[in-house]
């Protein structure tokens, strides 16, 4: 389980996150929507402290960082205990695909280098990339790349998967390959959440859909409850202005 | 009949008689190589970082030895060295013998500041050019500051740099012909003792030179190597596939 208390985050003046309380259960498939600038990118990035946040708990399981009281050692714990796919998918440039995803077993797990190997090719082979687990991320295409990306996640075992708009990037030819990757891991069971547009696949995937806005959850809820009986005019706002522009064969 | 004014046949003579001089050479370009880029590691991660004093030193720093010559800076050394030992003998009732520091010591230390100073600018240009993307997911996994900065930025930024490298190491290697100042004999002091002895020194200028200019262009093609070995593209697929990896 883990849980987040009192998540704020400003930049200078602008408050991105206002003390933002969130509880994820295991195996939860939590998406996170909301318009651009909403502080969707800030909320994971603060997660994993990649963003270091201005106050609040982050607590996983026995693990309970209070930034006030952070050190380099907790920050490094609690990253271990998350795994993240980028919406550029940051993949290691100079690293193969298995080098990609071995980097983590063998730098931060320690495991031994054939064990690490023997861990990334399967987790290649899941994402379907066994064909390709000597190029370089430049000689793969962009859905490729994330998949590979997503091995790379997966192969951490983390408490939580965090994903950042992981086919915005993407040509929509690739996108379909991308999604089927995420559907397949939260299937199998993985805690996630979600930044995604894909307000489709959202409501066939996630369990669980927040609405983001001006810093503050503004809704929380089944996919059912948040698209269809939205709470808050803000939702419905959304919603229908994002539907009325992208997906105009959606209504609510 | 011509008069002997020049003596093909001295001058590769005299080549094997100054390569017995080349090791001094080779250990001086590369000891100062080396601590020259760790070194200029530092002071790049110093500016980068902006480490309070440390920073504003470094900036002093690299702006003298950009602002004087190699030649002086090897005279300060080989004067200022003992000196600084005396103030410290004399400081700390020591008695360290200045006569036991090797010659070779202050033309290593000059070399080495002065290469540090101007590969910290080119370090630093090469380690920003690391995409943040790359740094950010190393970090997500886990890894510590040192870890994400030996296994994914010094690799990129290191083939960055290298050609800029590489041509700082041709500078530093015929800039080690200066080391006589500080008594050390290298090549070029060699030589001079040479031309001194029979009074050819045309000829042994000669010798000295077609080394000088065989050694830059074994270092030019060592690099031009250096780089397509490390250049990531697919031309160079199918040589690299498979030899990265254990299997
Ligand atoms: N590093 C940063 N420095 C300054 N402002 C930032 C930074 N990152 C994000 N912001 C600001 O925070 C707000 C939320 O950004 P973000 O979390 O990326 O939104 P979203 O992902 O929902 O589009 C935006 O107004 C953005 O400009
Ligand atoms: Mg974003």
């Amino acid at each position: 389980m883990i849980e987040i208390r009192g998540l704020t985050k400003s930049f200078r003046q602008h408050t991105v996150l206002d003390h933002i309380d969130l509880t994820i259960n295991k195996g939860e498939v939590v998406a996170v929507i909301g318009s651009s600038g909403a502080g969707k990118s800030t909320l994971l990035r603060t997660i994993n402290l990649l963003e270091i946040p201005d106050e609040g708990i982050i607590k996983f399981g026995d693990l309970e960082v209070d930034m006030a009281k952070r050190t380099k050692a907790l920050t490094l714990e609690l990253r271990k205990n998350t795994a993240m796919v980028f919406q550029q998918f940051n993949l290691f440039r100079q690293k193969t695909a298995i080098e990609n995803v071995m980097e983590g077993l063998i730098v931060v797990k320690k495991m031994p280098k054939e064990k690490a190997l023997h861990i990334a090719k399967m987790q290649l082979d899941r994402v379907g990339l066994s064909d390709r687990i000597h190029h370089y991320p430049k000689q793969l295409s962009g859905g490729q790349q994330q998949r590979v990306a997503i091995a790379r996640a997966l192969a951490m075992q983390p408490k939580i998967l965090l994903f950042d708009e992981p086919t915005s990037a993407l040509d929509p030819e690739l996108v379909g390959e991308v999604l089927d990757t995420i559907r397949k891991a939260a299937e199998e069971g993985n805690t996630m959440l979600l930044v995604s547009h894909e307000m489709s696949f959202v409501r066939k995937v996630a369990t669980r859909v927040l609405f983001l806005d001006q810093g503050a959850i503004v809704e929380d809820g089944t996919p059912e409850e948040v698209f269809l009986n939205p709470r808050s005019d803000r939702t419905k706002k959304f919603l229908t202005n994002y539907h009325g522009s992208q997906e105009p064969e959606f209504s609510i | 009949m011509m008069p002997n004014l020049f003596d093909v046949e001295l001058v590769f003579e005299l080549i094997p008689k100054l390569l017995k001089y080349l090791p001094v050479t080779i250990e001086l370009t590369v000891i100062s190589m080396l601590a020259g880029l760790l070194l200029g590691l530092l002071l790049a991660i110093i500016k980068m970082k902006k480490i309070p004093v440390l920073y504003q030193i470094s900036v002093v720093f690299i702006s003298f030895i950009r602002g004087t010559p190699i030649l002086v800076q090897l005279y300060l050394s080989y004067a200022g060295i003992p000196l600084i030992l005396k103030y410290y003998n004399h400081f700390h009732e020591t008695s360290y013998n200045i006569n036991s520091i090797p010659a070779i010591f202050y033309v290593l230390l000059a070399l080495s500041l002065n290469e540090a100073a101007y590969n910290s600018e080119v370090i630093r240009a090469a380690l920003l050019s690391v995409d943040k993307g790359q740094t950010e997911a190393a970090h997500s996994l886990g890894m510590t500051y040192g870890q994400v900065m030996r296994r994914i930025v010094l690799p990129e930024a290191f083939i960055v740099a290298l050609p800029t490298l590489g041509n700082s190491l041709i500078g530093l290697m015929k800039g080690t012909s200066l080391a006589f100042v500080c008594s050390v004999v290298e090549m070029t002091a060699q030589s001079r003792i040479l031309a001194g002895n029979n009074l050819r020194f045309f000829e042994s200028y000669c010798a000295l030179a077609l080394i000088y200019w065989a050694m830059t262009i074994l270092i030019e093609r060592v690099i031009a190597l250096l780089e397509k070995r490390f250049d990531i593209d697919f031309k160079s697929l199918r040589k690299r596939k498979g030899d990265v990896i254990l299997d």
